[in-house]
């Protein structure tokens, strides 16, 4: 409790200022301190992608980012690609309508780095999807949708 | 012989609203990050507690040098065998009585590396975390068993339930013209859902809440009610999304029983998340399994005789089969049979279950023997198994309810272009790629247990469901909804489920693929008798508009009641409860026999699996069945087997949702793709440690893994199986996989591999 | 986590000076040393942010060569157009690391000092014996479970394998690391475990990677990188060979030919007696069969690891024949 800072940072277009210890990671200050909880715990550390949130516009894991380094930057989580209540992203949208996940727990993170695929440039070619959404494990195993999801969301965010 | 293809129409009450494509009603949650998992709450004043496991696999504890941490900032407790509070132990899963002993979620005498000593709980994750690194631990230290292949594990001891046989085996081999024999072999395999295990547990008084991802409500509640010698009614679990279970989440732990004494011992709600690491020691995954199969046949490649021998690795003080003859023992025809198993005790966590416990390994000596002897005698690998096919069941010898592997050979061998295989191995190729075809059948039997529903219709005409059966992504939500919705004759949209809370009504586990057929019934039940109850009130009532017609004449659709003497749109449920004056109407029904109508056998139906039916009880063997074709691609110089293309036909009878339905058995086949090529927990034998013990070692498959998956549905509605014509679902597809992988990777490379993951060494 | 200070440096003289300070670790991207600190690998007393510093993550092609900023992005070079058409053995070392997500986290400075994923390593609570973290006290990794342990490179003390996949292209290439005032050839900059396996590379107290600049040449800009693995993504090298050739005028002799391998040996490994045996040759099937083989002399299996030996020379064999024919 003696290394607390305050850190400040923007998250879905908000300001939030919270006190936390250096080593909170962006994650759990999401989930924990933010009560975002969109952003999911897989495996803490890297290697499932569940965590995937943009910073800056680009997508990265917040598990092995110190909340502290993201001072400054803009974050973007699952809960702020739509309005509450308003229009689905064309991405959420057609995660739905092509059934690309079952338990859903990889879901958000899926779907942000989905939104990311697409703008890359990476959704050209089903084997491009399937490269380049490589770091998003689901062990529920809905890739197939998951790329007929993301050539659909493709098409209509073109 | 007739392909049924999904979106054909099936001319029965799938094409209503049930049997429909449906998303899943679960779904915006999902994808919005707005469903709301069990460690996503925030008890006031909670705090973080963090298990700290052995780091040896046999010995002792001497002492738990816990000063650090104690003096560790914001560090409120470090529980140890020595301060925590006894609990009972609790009826297991079977229902046998417990003995009267304490229960102790730690250990002092270490049998597994990676079995929970203490814990140390903080005001913060990050504070318990690394107080928990400052406890030191000092062993007496004997040297493990590893594995079944340490010599001193020996040949284990025999689990006689497993044994089957008939005819003479073992003279029959003896005489048979054609014999083959050979060892195949599993490793520890894991279930790795994506949501780490973990749970929030919260003490108001002697009333015990818990956040806890779970495939079953009330075995869990029970046992929690046991431990802490408190009420079953006192115990609340709340588990409405489950992020992936796979059989992992169906038993209650030893760290929930940590979490739930260090709530009670401190008086503050507690988390508890197990790291990932963790996962691979908490609880169990598939145990390894090795399995003798000796085929005799006649030379045209006719069964003569199946002599199978197997045995899979258990923990020291714990029985935990993995049933190697369930598959073996019914796919093909044969007049002489015999099946036995043994346990071999290892120094491992107990095992627990992976998809298909069972049959997954079974399918996988079986069909990889059959393929064998098909080039033993030198025929095709899907025309021995139409030679040999089972026309009953052989083992308990009833007729099968329904079994559609013939249409499904017929439609997958033809959507896959077997015909167009080159018999010869290494014969096919695409540059360095050698081409290989492979197929394999799985099957996967149909269990009961009777279930429970409360099914309302509220007075605004939209219909309440509710239950504490769960949703980890099967779809129970979904076809819930669809099956009231079709009952009472209503909009799916008017239908909302309530599931995953243990004030709801029962119901028993979501495990062996039973829930969706039970689950379905018991709404369908329900669903009927409140849909009775709104056509009495509709004629019966003195203000209703349809009072003094005749029960029978009524109809409700889509969420309107009308009679034949209307010419009208007839009028809504809301109207007509609004004239009546009814508030709701409420069924709730379960489907135990008669019999089993009281108190007692009620909460023994949902609380342990004891009432669960066997597939073949009753007249007929009930099971779903699967062919899976596959083509590989291996690199001639590296070794590296990819997937090109599968695929699936599928008989898990009538489907309540093919959408949904499609997605389980893609995730199984998938799954199956893992075992097959990736998935192996590496034991340091020396230390009794799986190494690999996280998502960067124990590789499961990534989306560049996987090709296109075509499943084609060849089922048909099986009212012997299930209420409204379904059979299992979620474990099928992936039963048969690994050997349709494995056979065609001989046939791309002419090596043969007995032994899962087909790793690049194994073929360089 | 043990908890620990941190602190933005504001320039590369303070970062310096920070990182000559005791306990103090540097952060660029964090993908190394977050999840090491998770570990129990590293313990620091300090972190200090350089991901801020300004001007550090320049990528410049001319015709000398390339210039890249330590802070640049794994996947900021790996898309770079420049970087693709003459070097694109760096690019595709690059897209084929790790994961999008992590791609664009990571820095080239940090991806060459990354750790390797040795289990033993890994797991201080569990192995507290292991050379490169407590020199002196033993290797569990021997005997152990190894399968993807180094098998060249080796010593008694540690066979820890160097994970990743840039370095390969880059000691192919022979790029060249900027610690600020000096610079190391690439193939000095990593050290061979020898009897000091907790020392990885050339860097004193209080130096940071600046740059790494790499020189064009036909080889560079004729290169390959080819990355064999049990899972088609998102998963370290079983082997990997970068491969660069230029060929004489007659278009079929090789003139020059460069050989990095991965994910066999203990420092990204220049294979140069294949280079030897190549130079002057045509490419002949049989002729870089063979001369493939000496990739892989001297190599020591450990149990688990022996297909690398194996492996590694086909990955060689195939990754010249891929280059050979580029247009």
């Amino acid at each position: 409790m003696t290394n607390r800072t305050t850190i400040h940072l923007e998250i879905n277009g908000q300001n939030q200022a919270l006190e936390v210890e250096p080593r909170v990671t962006l994650l759990d200050a999401l989930r924990d301190h933010l009560q975002l909880t969109g952003t999911k715990k897989g495996c803490d550390q890297g290697q499932c992608g569940a965590c995937t949130v943009h910073v800056d516009g680009e997508r990265v894991l917040a598990c092995l980012t110190l909340a502290a380094q993201a001072e400054g930057r803009k974050i973007t989580t699952v809960e702020g690609l739509s309005e509450p209540g308003g229009e689905l992203h064309p991405v959420q949208a057609a995660f739905l309508d092509h059934d690309a996940f079952q338990c859903g727990y990889c879901t958000p993170g899926q779907i942000m780095s989905a939104v990311a695929c697409i703008r890359e440039g990476h959704a050209g070619s089903d084997d491009d999807i399937r490269e380049y959404m490589s770091g998003n494990l689901c062990r529920c195993g809905a890739y197939p949708h998951i790329v007929e999801a993301i050539r659909e969301a493709a098409k209509v965010m073109s | 012989m007739t392909i049924v293809d999904t979106k054909i129409k099936h001319g029965d009450a799938s094409d209503g609203i049930l049997g429909g494509r449906l998303s899943r009603i679960d779904g915006p949650a999902k994808i919005t990050g707005s469903a709301d998992y069990a460690m996503e709450h925030f008890p006031e004043g909670m705090v973080h507690a963090v298990i700290i496991d052995s780091t040896i696999a046999s010995g002792r504890v001497l002492a738990i040098d816990a000063a650090a941490a104690e003096a560790y900032p914001g560090v409120l407790l470090v529980l140890t065998p020595d301060n925590a509070i006894a609990i009972k132990t609790a009826t297991d899963w079977t229902g046998a009585p417990p003995p009267a002993v304490p229960f102790e979620p730690f250990a002092r005498e270490i049998t597994f590396n990676g079995q929970h000593i203490a814990a140390v709980i903080a005001e913060t994750f990050e504070q318990a975390t690394a107080a928990a690194a400052l406890v030191k631990v000092t062993y007496d230290k004997t040297v493990p068993i590893s594995t079944f292949d340490d010599p001193r594990a020996g040949e284990g001891y025999p689990i006689d339930m497993m044994t089957k046989e008939w005819g003479d085996a073992e003279a029959a081999l003896a005489t048979s013209p054609v014999r083959i024999k050979q060892e195949y072999r599993t490793p520890r395999e894991y279930n790795v859902p994506i949501e780490p295990h973990g749970l929030i547990a919260q003490w108001t008084g002697d009333m015990l809440t818990l956040w806890e991802p779970s495939q079953w409500i009330d075995g869990m509640s029970r046992t929690y009610a046991e431990w802490f010698d408190i009420p079953f009614e006192n115990v609340r679990m709340l588990s409405p999304y489950i992020g992936g279970g796979f059989g992992s989440k169906a038993l209650p732990t030893r760290y929930g029983a940590v979490a739930a004494i260090a709530a009670k011992m401190l008086d503050r709600p507690v988390k508890l998340a197990i790291t990932r690491p963790q996962t691979f020691t908490a609880f169990g995954g598939r145990p390894a399994t090795r399995q003798t199969i000796a085929l005799g046949a006649t030379r045209e490649g006719k069964l003569l005789s199946i002599l199978h021998r197997g045995d899979n690795e258990t923990s020291m003080n714990d029985v935990a089969v993995e049933p190697l003859g369930s598959v073996i023992s019914i796919m093909y025809a044969t007049p002489n049979f015999s099946s036995r198993q043994n346990l071999v005790p290892v120094n491992t966590v107990k095992p627990g279950a992976l998809r298909a416990p069972g049959e997954n390994p079974s399918a996988f000596g079986i069909e990889c023997a059959i393929d064998e002897l098909a080039y033993e005698v030198g025929i095709d690998p899907l025309d021995i198994r139409l030679l040999n096919y089972a026309e009953e069941d052989p083992s308990a010898n009833k007729p099968w309810s329904t079994r559609r592997l013939r249409e499904a050979y017929a439609a997958g061998a033809d959507a896959f272009g077997w015909a167009k295989r080159n018999p010869r191995p290494r014969s096919m190729r695409d540059g360095k790629q050698l081409i290989g075809y492979g197929v394999a059948a799985g099957t996967y039997p149909v269990r009961r247990t009777p279930g429970e529903a409360m099914v309302r219709i509220l007075s605004n005409g939209t219909i309440e469901v509710a239950s504490s059966g769960i949703d980890m992504g099967q779809g129970t939500y979904t076809i819930l909804a669809q099956t009231a919705a079709e009952a009472i004759g209503v909009p799916v949209e008017t239908v909302m489920v309530k599931l995953g809370d243990s004030s709801l009504p029962r119901a028993p586990v979501a495990g062996g693929s039973q829930l969706a057929n039970l689950m379905t019934g018991a709404v369908h039940k329900a669903a009927l008798a409140a849909r009775d109850e709104l056509i009495g009130i509709a004629i019966n009532h003195p203000n209703s508009p349809f009072r003094d017609l005749q029960a029978n004449t009524l109809t409700i659709e889509a969420g309107r009641i009308s009679s034949p003497r209307d010419t009208g749109a007839g009028i809504g449920i809301a109207e007509v409860m609004r004239r009546t004056g009814r508030d709701r109407i409420e069924a709730l029904r379960n489907t135990l026999p008669e019999e089993h109508q009281n108190a007692k056998d009620h909460f023994r139906n949902f609380t342990t699996i004891a009432t669960m039916k066997s597939p073949t009880e009753g007249d007929y063997s009930l099971h779903s069945w699967c062919v899976h074709f596959v083509e590989v691609r291996v690199d001639v110089d590296f070794g590296t087997v990819r997937v090109a293309r599968m695929v699936s036909a599928l008989d898990s009878g009538r489907l309540y949702n093919p959408k949904l339905a499609e997605s389980q058995w893609k995730g199984g086949i998938i799954m199956g793709i893992g075992q097959a090529l990736l998935e192996e927990g590496l034991v340091d034998d020396r230390y009794g440690r799986v190494m690999n013990n996280n998502l960067g070692d124990y590789l499961v498959p990534t989306n560049a893994d996987i090709p296109d998956l075509k499943v084609i549905s060849v089922g048909i509605p099986d009212t012997h199986a299930s209420v409204l014509g379904g059979k299992a679902v979620g474990e099928l597809a992936i039963v048969g996989v690994a050997p349709a992988i494995a056979n065609a990777v001989y046939h791309a490379t002419g090596v043969r591999v007995r032994n899962l993951p087909i790793t690049l060494e194994k073929l360089i | 986590m043990r908890d620990f200070s941190y602190l933005r440096a504001s320039s590369v003289e303070e970062a310096r000076r920070a990182a000559a300070m005791p306990a103090t670790m540097l952060l660029a991207g964090g993908t190394t040393l977050v999840d090491l600190a998770k570990c129990g690998v590293t313990e620091p007393e300090r972190v200090v942010d350089i991901s801020h510093l300004k001007g550090l993550d320049t990528i410049r092609v001319d015709a000398q060569g390339a210039y890249i900023g330590a802070l640049a992005k794994m996947n900021r070079v790996a898309a770079d157009a420049a970087i693709k058409s003459a070097f694109p053995a760096v690019s595709e070392s690059l897209w084929q690391a790790a994961s999008a997500q992590i791609r664009n986290m990571a820095t080239i400075g940090g991806n060459l000092l990354q750790r390797t994923r040795c289990a033993y390593f890994r797991d201080p609570a569990t192995f507290p014996a292991c050379n490169k973290r407590v020199p002196g006290s033993g290797c569990s990794a021997l005997e152990g479970v190894n399968r993807g342990h180094a098998v060249l490179g080796t010593s008694d003390d540690c066979i820890a394998t160097y994970p990743g996949d840039l370095a390969v292209a880059l000691i192919a290439l022979e790029a060249v690391v900027h610690l600020g005032d000096r610079t190391v050839a690439i193939d000095d900059f990593f050290l061979l475990p020898g009897t000091t396996p907790q020392k990885e590379h050339a860097m004193q107290p209080g130096e940071l990677i600046t740059a790494i600049t790499i020189p064009a040449s036909p080889a560079a800009r004729r290169s390959t990188y080819l990355k064999v693995r049990d899972r088609q993504s998102y998963e370290f090298a079983a082997a990997s060979a970068a491969v660069g050739i230029e060929f004489e005028p007659d278009g079929e002799t090789i003139r020059d030919i460069r050989i990095g391998l991965g994910g066999v040996a203990t420092k990204p490994w220049r294979a140069r007696a294949v280079e030897d045996a190549l130079r002057g040759k045509a490419i002949e099937p049989d002729i870089i069969k063979s001369a493939s083989r000496l990739a892989v002399e001297g190599a020591v299996a450990h149990g688990g690891n022996h297909y690398k030996i194996e492996l590694a020379p086909r990955v060689v064999e195939r990754a010249i024949l891929k280059t050979g024919a580029m247009a």
